[in-house]
């Protein structure tokens, strides 16, 4: 059986309550919607204040990244992969350098690979802080917006000593790393994390105590363990509905195997489980975090030459691995040359994103930009 | 509902595809008393307001950046990607060799390198090292992969124009062989006669801050102080 693939102009023409007493009319929300965080466009339609459908409508960001990929060679593409999620640019890095390493067989060391993870990890906080702050204002409540991103500054400001950028970092790259770690870094991230450790709790005492927050988000927007898997959601918004899937867990990279952490999951998949997974994740990252900037081996940062070229073998690779949003893959198809013939990016935030067609009808407006938010989504990556 | 007490639930191991982790549980409410909610409603409210006013009490914790009153002081890391400068020896030559390299290595096509072969030297040398800031992606491969570490970022980072012509520049200063080449000439007035200046805005693509043609040289804003 084919599936029956609905255009726009179907939907719009469909007829969702048959016989329905009062009259449903369409709501434009984006693609200029601050809740939306980027040019991301949802069709509302609605009943009086009640969603009964929500259809998201792309394209208004589209790069064409992945064309622009074929023409780019393998080295090259690692930057173009921060401009998708620039929240976890490097995971997004790391995980092209590992499909580029993995084809090429490129070989790396201890060195390479914690400072790989540790950076993972600190991006993880990054993100996650600042959709903390982002989180809060979507609610309405302002104050988290600043210490979100006062906290988020800090970690910025030690990437940018070490890297030289704030947001879009390039820095792990097939073979090694673009710069060794800045002489400051450690004592920076040592300092950062006993900041931070209690900088978590506040957040707590902030929002999650909060009852009004709570209130705003308990039961909003259930998504059971099969309609997320289904939907092909990943990362918290999985976790979040009692899938524990986490590829740091499941699938080990990195030197995330002699790691020890646990996975929070929720149980409903609504709201406040995808809140409270990512909070909670903060925490095991934290962890993470410590233990990982004591046991940074010695060793080079970069094992072939910059200006090397990196030829591929035929044939067609995949590595994915797991970003603050889920899970990120990169497909790639070479026939021998030193760029690929075709490149695919399996993007968290697409799969993510349709959780809102399940989870929005029978809501009201004002909890889809609570919904919104716990999804977490950034727009250039789901349309790249 | 209630108010939730925000402890993990339910630590323990899980099976997903044959694998056990470990995993916590999202703390979910339970039914208390309306008491007990209004009471851990207010403890929740008040523990922030607590919070924000710790702040208020304390304003050596904020940490709120005067730009750009700071100017002066305010220092970009060294690694920092804000513009390409050519780096220049103290005698006033650069290192740059026309290798291309570069050129290759950018992403964007957002290095031009103009070069012809030196009449004395013949190799190749300068004309224009055009960088295009509008097209450049500040990837650092340019500055990774020149061997002879020619060309550096540094921590200039308010570029903003009016005008995306003015985002083009031509980084060396003067047409001629770099320094390592320039060593090799014997004669010290042929050596210095070598040099042709070039204009920091003189790139195929019309654009200058100065005087070219077409383009006004950006004054003070207008129409302010009248
Ligand atoms: S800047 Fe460096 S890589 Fe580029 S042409 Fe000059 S010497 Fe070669
Ligand atoms: S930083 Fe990247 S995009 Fe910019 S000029 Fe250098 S190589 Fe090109």
């Amino acid at each position: 059986m084919t599936p029956k693939t609905l255009t726009l102009q179907d939907l719009l023409r469909t007829d969702f309550a048959p016989g329905g007493g009062t009259q449903e009319y369409f709501v434009n929300m984006g693609p200029q919607h601050p809740a939306t965080h980027g040019v991301l466009r949802l069709l509302l339609k609605l009943d009086g204040e009640t969603l009964r459908q929500v259809i998201p409508v792309l394209g208004y960001i589209h790069r064409g990244i992945e064309k622009i990929c074929e023409h780019q060679t393998y080295r090259q593409i690692v930057h173009l992969s921060d401009r998708l999620d620039y929240l976890s640019a490097l995971a997004n890095n790391w995980c092209v350098t590992r499909v580029v390493e993995r084809a090429a067989g490129i070989e790396t060391n201890e060195r390479i690979e914690t400072i790989r993870t540790l950076m993972a990890e600190l991006e993880r906080l990054q993100s996650h802080t600042l959709w903390w702050g982002v989180f809060g204002m979507d609610l309405g409540a302002f104050t988290p917006f600043l210490h979100g991103f006062r906290d988020r500054e800090e970690l910025t400001q030690i990437f940018e000593d070490t890297i030289g950028a704030r947001l879009t970092m390039n820095y792990i790259q097939p073979g090694g790393l673009l710069h060794d770690l800045h002489k400051d870094f450690a004592p920076r991230v040592r300092a950062w994390l006993k900041d931070f450790g209690t900088k978590v709790d506040e957040y707590d005492r902030m929002l999650s105590g909060n009852l009004i927050a709570q209130k705003r988000l308990v039961d909003i927007g259930a998504l059971s363990g099969d309609e997320a898997l289904g939907l092909g959601a990943t990362g918290p918004v999985l976790r979040a509905s009692g899938v524990p899937w986490d590829l740091r867990r499941v699938r080990p990279y990195g030197v995330y195997d002699q790691l020890d952490f646990v996975v929070p999951v929720g149980e409903k998949g609504d709201c406040w489980d995808r809140y409270w997974v990512r909070i909670e994740e903060m925490r095991q990252s934290l962890a993470l975090c410590e233990t990982l900037i004591e046991n940074i081996p010695e060793g080079k940062t970069m094992l072939v030459k910059p200006a090397a070229k990196i030829r591929l073998p035929e044939g067609t690779f995949y590595e994915e691995l797991e970003t603050p949003r889920g899970i990120f893959g990169v497909h790639l198809h070479s026939r021998g040359k030193d760029m690929p013939w075709r490149f695919h990016f399996r993007s968290p935030n697409l799969h993510n994103l349709w959780c809102i067609t399940k989870i929005a009808p029978g809501a009201r407006v004002a909890d889809i930009v609570a919904m919104l938010a716990g999804l977490d989504l950034i727009v250039p990556d789901m349309d790249r | 509902m209630s108010w939730i007490r925000l402890q993990p639930q339910k630590p323990g191991p899980r099976r997903i595809g044959g694998i056990e982790l470990q995993t916590v549980s999202a703390p979910r409410p339970d039914s208390d008393s309306l008491w007990k909610v209004a009471l851990g409603g207010l403890k929740g409210m008040l523990g922030g307001m607590k919070l924000t006013l710790g702040y208020v009490t304390h304003p050596s914790k904020v940490v709120t950046q005067q730009y750009p009153e700071n100017r002066e002081t305010l220092k970009l890391p060294e690694r920092a990607r804000g513009r390409l400068y050519f780096v220049k020896e103290e005698n006033g030559f650069h290192r740059c060799t026309a290798c291309r390299i570069c050129e290759r290595a950018c992403p964007n096509e957002s290095i031009i390198i103009h070069a012809h072969k030196g009449e004395v030297t013949k190799k190749p040398e300068i004309d224009h090292y055009v960088w295009r800031l509008d097209t450049c992606t500040f990837c650092y491969a340019c500055v990774q992969t020149c061997p002879f570490d020619a060309i550096r970022f540094d921590g200039r980072f308010e570029s903003a124009v009016y005008d995306r012509r003015l985002l083009v520049y031509n980084l060396n200063d003067y047409a001629g062989p770099h320094d390592t080449l320039a060593r090799k000439i014997e004669d010290e007035e042929q050596r210095a006669s070598c040099r042709t200046p070039v204009r920091p805005y003189e790139g195929p693509v019309p654009a200058s801050g100065e005087k070219l043609h077409g383009i006004e040289p950006l004054g003070p804003p207008r129409g302010e102080d009248e």
